[in-house]
């Protein structure tokens, strides 16, 4: 127990304590913890003993031998690494041709494209010539009949006047021609 | 590594001259086998010319050239546990040299002067009680005993959280000091020992 009730204390558990006391040899501990326990270790030789345990077995890795490469692992690492380079660069030229043909087909399919739609614009812009003709059907439908009428009244006047009481009559009029003013405009 | 990136031989070079030492030290304390060792490494080194258009500017270069060797390794270790093979029988290298069973008669017939048995003895517990440890620690330990890695450059390398890392290196330590404990016990640096005439 601490002696003061406001400070704070290490763990109890023996597995999250010895996490503490690791990193704090590691330097990895935030500073509360690591005084409290540089603390505890001057009045805990328990905790100080395990702190050196901790310490000395680690110190005990320098034994290992530190790898030393002989100048024929360079030579030989750079070697294959320039294999590699070149066949990666002769992969690259070999797919050069392949590249520049899918290159032209997407061209050449871009351009087609452009060339479909271009054509279906332009047919919705361009006016319909057989669209006169349809709009003046029902009078070129009847056309034989508005003749025999003009040969059998000579004058033109009476004629025309004629003509204006039969369109008023709507006796050739199909459905909607009532609403087209081209065909009023043409019979006058 | 950003010259490596755009494609000069040079710093390439330079790259593995300046951390083939370190690569192959770390991988050959992972694997147990100096020969295996290097031929990963060179794995290694293959992987990064492979990635180099990868590479992120600013990212560092150690924490990326031992992830690739983490993963290297670890596939190493898996083809290797497949073949049963985890602990090699011989070894080219070590304390014991390639052909331990010699070294051990050199030193059994007083032909060896005491200090250099003791010392390689202590090279051999110490090698032994980092192979005893488990493939994470091993490597937890190595990078952080060797390369002098924080945790959370480990936890990166490792694929681990620093929180994961701090519990393994807490337990690997523990390991460790378990394995060693005749000389964690009486303080002294193994080699150190004194033969029977005090010497």
């Amino acid at each position: 127990m601490s002696s003061d009730a406001n400070q704070p204390e290490l763990t109890h558990d023996p597995a999250l304590l010895d996490e503490q006391l690791v990193a704090y040899l590691d330097g990895e501990l935030d500073e509360e913890t690591a005084r409290l326990i540089e603390t505890r270790a001057e009045s805990d030789p328990k905790l100080q003993e395990r702190l050196q345990e901790f310490g000395r077995a680690w110190e005990l890795l320098n034994q290992l031998e530190q790898a030393e490469t002989a100048g024929s692992f360079t030579e030989a690492t750079l070697e294959m690494v320039a294999i590699e380079a070149e066949a990666e660069a002769q992969l690259r030229e070999a797919e050069r041709p392949r590249l520049r043909r899918r290159r032209r087909a997407m061209i050449g399919a871009g351009l087609l494209l452009a060339g479909v739609i271009g054509a279906l614009a332009g047919a919705g812009l361009r006016p319909d010539p057989n669209r006169p003709l349809l709009e003046k059907l029902p009078v070129i439908e009847n056309v034989d009949q508005y003749i025999q009428i003009l040969d059998e009244n000579e004058t033109a006047g009476q004629s025309i006047e004629f003509l204006r009481k039969l369109h008023e009559a709507k006796l050739f009029a199909t459905e909607d021609e009532g609403n087209n003013e081209e065909d009023k405009d043409e019979i006058r | 590594m950003l010259e490596v990136r755009d494609d000069s031989a040079a710093a390439f070079e330079e790259l593995v001259l300046r951390y083939q030492g370190r690569l192959v030290g770390v991988l050959a304390h992972l694997i147990g086998s100096r020969d295996q060792a290097e031929d990963l490494a060179q794995e290694v080194f293959m992987r990064v010319y492979r990635a180099r258009k990868a590479y992120v500017p600013g990212a560092k270069f150690s924490t990326w050239l031992f992830t690739i060797a983490n993963n290297v390794a670890s596939n190493a270790l898996r083809t290797l546990a497949r073949r049963h093979e985890v602990r090699p029988q011989t070894r080219s290298s070590g304390p014991m040299g390639a052909h331990p069973m010699d070294y051990l008669a050199e030193a059994s017939s007083s032909q060896m002067p005491v200090r250099r048995l003791a010392k390689a003895e202590a090279r051999e517990m110490v090698r032994l009680a980092i192979e005893s440890l488990g493939e994470r620690q091993r490597m937890a330990v190595l990078l952080s005993r060797f390369e002098g890695m924080c945790y959370a450059d480990i936890a990166e390398v490792m694929g681990l959280s620093p929180q994961a890392i701090k519990s393994l290196l807490a337990r690997a330590r523990g390991n460790l000091r378990d394995a060693l404990a005749p000389y964690v016990e009486r303080g002294e640096q193994p080699g150190m020992r004194k033969n029977e005439n005090g010497e």
